[in-house]
């Protein structure tokens, strides 16, 4: 069984893979925004577009984590804003239980984020990038949930 | 007359009746000190129901596999009747196809010890009857057990590593919960597979994480899973902190209001989102 490693400091030049989920009528458009703009941000992300951030279950997030991401973005639209009236609404308390049992099996906070992002904030996604991915180099590589090699 | 007799008449006058077409209840176990639930269909056998510490399950979650059997009467304490209003919510069972025979508890016993789970019991009696048997048991103080975690992230992952390493998967927690219906269980599925088999400490922990989801503000905190557990895993840790976070963040507790939506089937525009960026 693999212990953690919290005394290890952060590998030299580590740079983090993070998986980011994007709704495609916000954040998605934002991240777009962005890239048109010409803002620069890391290249750490890793982006998969999704229909809504409802449809993100909890356990793309961990599987996520378990098969080689350092860190985990979850991005939709602003309370209010969703294209499907509801859908951000129903994943902010799937979200806000995830959120606080990965808090309380000792995930570091900051593995996973959780952010609002408009298709008109492409300023705020580079700026969101540009922290989330600092956030997960302090906290180095993710071990603890990933899984062993066979 | 002891409770005991008075259930077993009632139930016994039920049957004769035609009024309901099964008990479902406990008798006795094969080994002694235990329970098992009970299914009777003929009035003479009422004389093999118990209620007393003995009885370890929660009998709300056999009610739906017998559901086919016609009206059914249950012998519910406060968890189980918590269960069924929970299972009532969610569409798995018929209010008017159900006569609840609610009992008071004054706890469940394993080897001469209070269970932990019903050592912060809030409940005690039924919460939904179509009649008591036997006394009410004095409702109990405020004994709302913080969910035990160490202070540092690092810490609560060595803690709580320790308890999910143990898991060999059997899956006794999800066969004792009668939250756990689903016809395909995620951990079942294979298209796409959810959760990986083995019993490494990831997918461990990625199995107890998501059980513990799902329990948000559908568990009762009954302990059913923990007693059933072979590898004495302390699954009510993971309960509380989900019955928790639907208390703190949702205002609901499970199964105490029939009224109310389940917790993650609904939305509130003012939820709390300090979490979200």
């Amino acid at each position: 069984m693999e212990e953690s490693h919290p005394a290890e400091p952060p590998e030299s030049g580590f740079e983090p893979k993070i998986v980011a989920f994007l709704c495609n009528w916000c954040s998605y458009a934002g991240a777009d925004l962005a890239g048109i703009s010409r803002i620069q941000y890391p290249a750490s992300i890793r982006v998969i577009r999704v229909p809504c951030s409802g449809r993100v279950d909890p356990f793309h997030i961990l599987q996520a984590l378990q098969h080689g991401a350092d860190g985990v973005l979850v991005s939709g639209c602003h309370p209010g804003d969703c294209h499907y009236l509801t859908g951000n609404y129903v994943a902010r308390r799937r979200f806000a239980v995830l959120n606080d049992l990965l808090e309380f099996c000792g995930i570091e906070p900051g593995r996973v984020t959780f952010a609002w992002v408009s298709a008109s904030e492409g300023e705020r996604f580079a700026q969101l990038v540009r922290e989330v991915t600092a956030r997960v180099k302090t906290l180095g590589p993710n071990r603890k949930l990933m899984l062993e090699p066979l | 007359m002891s409770r005991e007799e008075l259930l077993r008449d009632r139930c016994r006058q039920l049957l004769a009746d035609g009024a309901v077409a099964m008990v479902v209840g406990w008798r006795a176990g094969s080994r002694s000190g235990t329970a098992q639930p009970c299914f009777i269909t003929k009035p003479e056998d009422t004389a093999q129901l118990i209620c007393d510490e003995r009885c370890s399950q929660n009998i709300a979650g056999y009610l739906a596999r017998v559901k086919h059997m016609g009206k059914l009467a249950v012998v519910a304490r406060g968890c189980d009747s918590r269960s069924i209003v929970c299972l009532l919510k969610e569409r798995q069972l018929e209010r008017d196809r159900l006569h609840i025979i609610g009992v008071g508890c004054t706890g469940i016993r394993e080897n001469g010890e209070l269970s932990d789970a019903c050592s912060t019991c809030v409940q005690p009696n039924p919460v939904l009857c179509d009649e008591m048997v036997g006394e009410a048991t004095p409702q109990p103080g405020a004994i709302a057990k913080p969910a035990e975690t160490g202070p540092t992230p690092d810490t609560r992952w060595q803690e709580l590593s320790a308890e999910v390493a143990r898991c060999i998967r059997c899956y006794a927690c999800r066969q004792a919960c009668p939250n756990c219906y689903c016809p395909v269980c995620f951990v079942d599925a294979t298209q796409p597979q959810l959760v990986g088999k083995t019993t490494g400490l990831s997918d461990n922990m990625v199995f107890h994480i998501m059980r513990a989801l799902h329990m948000a503000g559908r568990c009762v905190e009954c302990g059913a899973c923990s007693r059933a557990c072979p590898m004495q895993i302390d699954l009510m840790r993971f309960n509380r902190e989900a019955a928790r976070i639907a208390r703190e963040r949702f205002g609901t507790s499970a199964g105490m209001n029939l009224e109310e939506p389940p917790a993650l089937a609904a939305f509130d525009p003012n939820d709390p989102q300090e979490f979200i960026r």
